[in-house]
């Protein structure tokens, strides 16, 4: 515990008579800082005396829009930027309601395509992004590897760009204007307890296995919830999807079908919301099996229990694969002036490597893994990027211990994990009766 | 009066206003359009869905109501009339207080270590022999969503039943034990009567807390049932908004309607300028 | 004041056996709280404990790996405050006019029904979507204040009606008979007598406020009340650091209330000692 006190703590430890080195002390972090910012991002391009009134309000999830990284952004960029936290729901409400009171938005893909259509964003400048040429093809071109990136449900490239600055429609193919800049993304699959379930899991279908009956559970968000119901119902064979991403009404029918007819036999233990419910079934023992996130495995496994993310490597036989997700950056339609060059320092800023090093360890990706690395050890590289056994203990971002030396990360190689994406976070054409539906198998 | 009146106007009329009119728009994936058309309406009344969630929350409703008035009335008749001490009855109101200052979600959270398979009850339960399996209902069941609303709410009962038995005259007791009544028909025919309006007020509470509950039927059925109002927030996570919104408005008529009916038993507002 | 004259009746030691079995219910989950917010630092939410610490506690004052825990409280508390005192004054005000009949009465009676009924979530975002076209700046302290009065103005009014229920106005009239003006017949007499409703009603405006979630989540503006920070801490790693601030919470609140308690007994002991009761007893 006192190896974790901070300054913080210990700055407003001191009583009065020591004021004097106190107001040092004050000086001597603020030079640090300053050095610090210095150092990252080279000469500031505007004007520091002229920005630092400005203030950004960076808006999103808890696991996209981190303090931390807002924190070190603010001290490296002599700015202030602010992260405000809501769920899902609330933040793409508050972009689309009340546009005023945002100037970054954090989207995902899907969300990106809605809300260009209503005119809250304008298009970010590719020429502006300095590291625009090492974003991964995944989501600039809809390449990895030579190989196409699955286009079921919208893919972050999908979503990627407009032909004009204040252009409302997306438009395939590369161009001069982007929608969003991606910043964080993972592969999701499932989870389970190896020392309850007894073999390895690889495919889908074990989720709605009947030997796990009464300790599994689903993702209790309609619009993602769904394709994992559809990638288990796909990898048992009960029907091949045309688009998981987008399905038709009676693929629709299907799948909640299938549900409803799983949760009356007792299959399903709970639905989860929050990443936080997830973590928390698995740990208690609820639940041995369910559809989880990466760093949700991790804070398992930061307790002690045995918990391991399922490789749902693609089949050949075209089963299979996980189910990708992508926060990025957008910039609100009223930013301008000072505050647009801000914000275009911010982006770069993300682009330089310290967030990538930062979501690393929270087993997140960065879309410019060159950067990033700069900002892992070899052996931290190796071991979430490389799918490398680690040579020595991996920490989280806060130094607490995950991973022994020579354990693997679950999964493999960032490629394998990118080469194998059967679907993206999605909203179906069909989504209101998708929705209506799902509250029909919630309510069954 | 007039700043009641004022935040009513502001802050309930006009955004209801929006609600009711966008109720009425046109709206697809990308963009809602300015109409005036029932199909939103139309769409959440022939929805077999809504049926379902509505008789889910009033059964809901039913159950709460019943035990947070059983506690309730049990809670404020023992701190009126039998806690003699005035500031030991403000204490112990205090005490039922304080575990509302620690966030709802928090406590939502905490029945998972005392409720579920590996917690305090059912370790207690499997230690002491009572039962050789852990007891799976006690969570994420109608059992611990009913629980939680009557955790939650008693206090909504208690406070208006509270009030409405300080107010009784305490010579009505030796009258009423003077004539003869037993404790317990002086109860049923001084007490209760006498503090209709507390209950009516904490019933009204009650119900309108469980119609409009969204987190407590999430986190503690396990997201196994949904509540019209978490119905609705699916709805805007993908910005239904014309959809939700025509939900949101045929809830109200529907909690109104419900008031006025426990308003027709107890007129509560006549209750007040009877006394002259 | 009456004091333990008497036997008391056994119906007082079963009810107070209940009364004892309602506050052990409402403390069950609460003492998890407080068992678990003592884990080390791989502390999880749930049982077995994890070793032993302060360690949650320190994380709530440094912040390192959670949300702005501390900025939420400095917002929600003078939040709170504001609302409790707003909801105190405007629930007295219109209990008292309420006991009249007046034009407009069953329409005001009922829009603050619907104001209680409204759907939260939906009202917060029709409030929201307001102040962005009158180009008006949402803040904690404006549109999340207007949205939460609108909840707690129902409840506070609604007390106070079953408060002033039975109040007895010959009170009134024989104070104004003596030759007291309304100023003084509100603060020496109406006000004595309902005080408890009063504090009621101020403890009720404070907890709805600082609890409130569903009208707040739209109207706060750029910065998070503590119970959005904390659902929005759901989305990510959520560590026993909640748990410690329940426990801070429930043992600063009972700090508070003792002393509280404390200083009025001390306070009417010598007030007895020096003249004669005032008030009801």
């Amino acid at each position: 515990m006192a190896q974790r006190r901070k300054n913080g703590a210990r700055i407003g430890g001191v009583d009065a008579n020591t004021a004097i080195s106190r107001r040092n002390l004050l000086r001597a972090a603020a030079a640090v800082g300053a050095a610090a910012g210095s150092q990252v991002i080279g000469a500031p391009t505007i004007w520091a005396q002229e920005i630092k009134d400005i203030e950004l309000r960076h808006v999103g999830v808890s696991y996209s829009v981190v303090k931390a990284i807002g924190d070190q952004a603010s001290k490296d960029l002599g700015f202030k930027v602010t992260m405000q936290n809501l769920d899902t729901s609330a933040a793409i409400t508050r972009f689309i309601t009340q546009p005023q009171t945002v100037d970054i938005p954090d989207l995902e893909g899907w969300q990106t395509k809605v809300a260009v259509a209503r005119g809250i964003l304008q298009g970010i400048e590719v020429k502006r992004i300095k590291e625009f040429d090492n974003i991964l093809p995944i989501f600039t071109k809809g390449e990895y590897e030579g190989k196409k990136v699955s286009r079921q449900g919208i893919s972050p490239y999908e979503a990627m760009y407009i032909e004009k600055k204040d252009s409302t429609k997306i438009v395939e193919g590369v161009h001069d204007w982007m929608t969003f800049l991606p910043q964080v993304y993972n592969a999701d699959s499932i989870g389970y307890r190896p020392d309850i379930v007894g073999h390895p899991v690889t495919r889908w279908k074990d989720l709605i296995d009947p030997t796990y009956k009464g300790r599994s559970a689903i993702l209790d968000v309609p619009n993602i919830g769904i394709m994992d119901a559809a990638l288990a119902l796909e990898s048992r064979g009960d029907l091949v999807y045309k688009n998981k991403g987008n399905m038709t009404r009676q693929e629709i029918d299907t799948t909640i079908n299938a549900l409803i007819a799983l949760k009356k036999q007792g299959q399903f233990r709970a639905t989860w919301t929050t990443f936080e419910q997830s973590v928390e079934l698995m740990a208690s023992g609820e639940v041995v099996i369910q559809s989880m996130w990466s760093p949700a495995v991790t804070a398992v496994l930061a307790k002690g229990i045995p918990c391991i993310y399922a490789p749902v490597n693609e089949q050949p036989n075209g089963k299979e694969g996980y189910r990708g997700w992508c926060n990025g950056m957008g910039l609100m339609r009223h930013l301008s002036g000072k505050k647009l060059e801000a914000a275009y320092e911010y982006l770069n800023w993300y682009y330089a490597g310290w967030q990538g090093g930062f979501v690393a360890r929270h087993g997140y990706y960065s879309p410019v893994p060159k950067t990033a690395e700069k900002f892992m050890t070899a052996n931290e590289y190796g071991y979430w990027y490389l799918g490398k056994p680690a040579a020595d203990v991996i920490k989280d971002p806060y130094g607490a211990p995950i991973a022994k030396a020579g354990a693997v990360r679950d999964g493999g190689s960032f490629i394998e994990r990118f080469t194998n994406i059967a679907c993206w976070n999605t909203v179906m054409d069909q989504n209101q009766y998708m929705i209506q539906r799902w509250n029909e198998f919630k309510s069954a | 009066m007039a700043p009641l009146l004022a935040v009513l106007l502001v802050f309930v009329v006009a955004p209801l206003a929006f609600v009711v009119a966008v109720s009425f728009f046109h709206y697809d994936n990308f963009a809602i359009i300015p109409a005036f058309s029932f199909e939103n309406y139309a769409d959440v009344l022939t929805a077999h869905l809504t049926y379902e969630l509505y008789v889910t929350m009033i059964w809901f409703s039913l159950l709460t109501w019943f035990f947070t008035l059983i506690i309730g009335f049990t809670v404020a008749y023992f701190l009126v009339f039998h806690v003699r001490n005035p500031l030991i009855a403000i204490g112990l109101f205090l005490v039922c207080t304080v575990p509302f200052w620690t966030s709802n979600v928090i406590r939502m959270i905490s029945w998972l270590p005392l409720l579920g398979k590996q917690g305090l009850i059912n370790s207690a339960l499997l230690a002491t022999g009572v039962t050789r399996q852990p007891l799976q209902f006690l969570l994420f069941s109608d059992f611990s969503v009913v629980v939680s609303y009557v955790h939650l709410f008693t206090i909504f009962m208690i406070v208006p039943i509270f009030n409405s038995m300080s107010r009784i005259d305490r010579t009505l007791f030796e009258a009423a034990a003077d004539a003869g009544s037993s404790r317990w028909q002086t109860l049923l025919h001084v007490v209760v009567p006498l503090c209709k309006s507390g209950i009516a007020l904490g019933s009204i509470f009650v119900v309108t807390l469980v119609m409009g509950d969204f987190y407590v039927v999430k986190v503690m059925s396990g997201g196994s049932r949904a509540s019209i109002v978490s119905a609705m927030y699916d709805d805007i996570s993908t910005l239904l908004f014309p959809h939700a919104a025509a939900n949101a408005v045929i809830l109200m008529i529907i909690v109104v309607i419900m008031v006025s009916l426990i308003l027709r038993v107890v007129d509560v507002r006549k209750e007040l300028a009877s006394q002259r | 004041m009456l004091t333990a004259a008497g036997r008391r009746p056994w119906t007082f030691y079963a009810l107070a056996a209940f009364f004892a079995l309602y506050v052990a219910f409402l403390y069950g989950p609460m003492i998890c709280i407080f068992i678990l917010s003592f884990q080390g630092p791989q502390g999880a939410l749930v049982f077995p404990m994890r070793g032993v610490s302060l360690h949650w506690f320190a994380e709530l004052v440094t912040q390192t790996e959670t949300g702005d825990i501390l900025g939420a409280i400095s917002r929600s508390i003078p939040l709170a405050i504001i609302v409790m005192a707003a909801t105190v004054a405007v629930s007295v005000a219109g209990g008292l006019a309420f006991r009249d009949r007046f034009r407009g009465g069953a329409a005001l009676f009922y829009a603050v029904i619907v104001s209680l009924v409204a759907p939260g979530y939906v009202l917060g975002i029709g409030i929201g979507l307001m102040f962005q076209l009158l180009g008006l700046p949402a803040h904690w302290y404006s549109s999340a204040l207007g949205a939460q009065l609108t909840w707690t103005l129902p409840f506070g009014l609604l007390i106070m009606f079953a408060v002033f229920g039975r109040f007895n106005r010959s009170y009134e009239e024989a104070a104004r008979d003596l030759g007291a003006g309304a100023g003084q017949i509100l603060r020496l007499v109406v006000i004595p007598i309902v005080l408890p409703g009063i504090i009621a009603v101020a403890l009720f405006g404070f907890t709805l406020s600082y609890d409130e979630f569903a009208r707040t989540l739209q109207t706060s503006g750029s910065t998070n009340t503590l119970p959005l920070e904390i659902w929005s801490m759901t989305t990510n790693v959520t560590s026993p650091v909640i748990y410690a601030l329940g426990t801070v919470t429930t043992a600063f609140s009972f700090i508070v209330i003792g002393a509280a308690l404390s200083a009025i007994a001390l306070i009417q002991r010598r007030r007895y000692g020096r003249a004669l009761p005032v008030g009801r007893h």
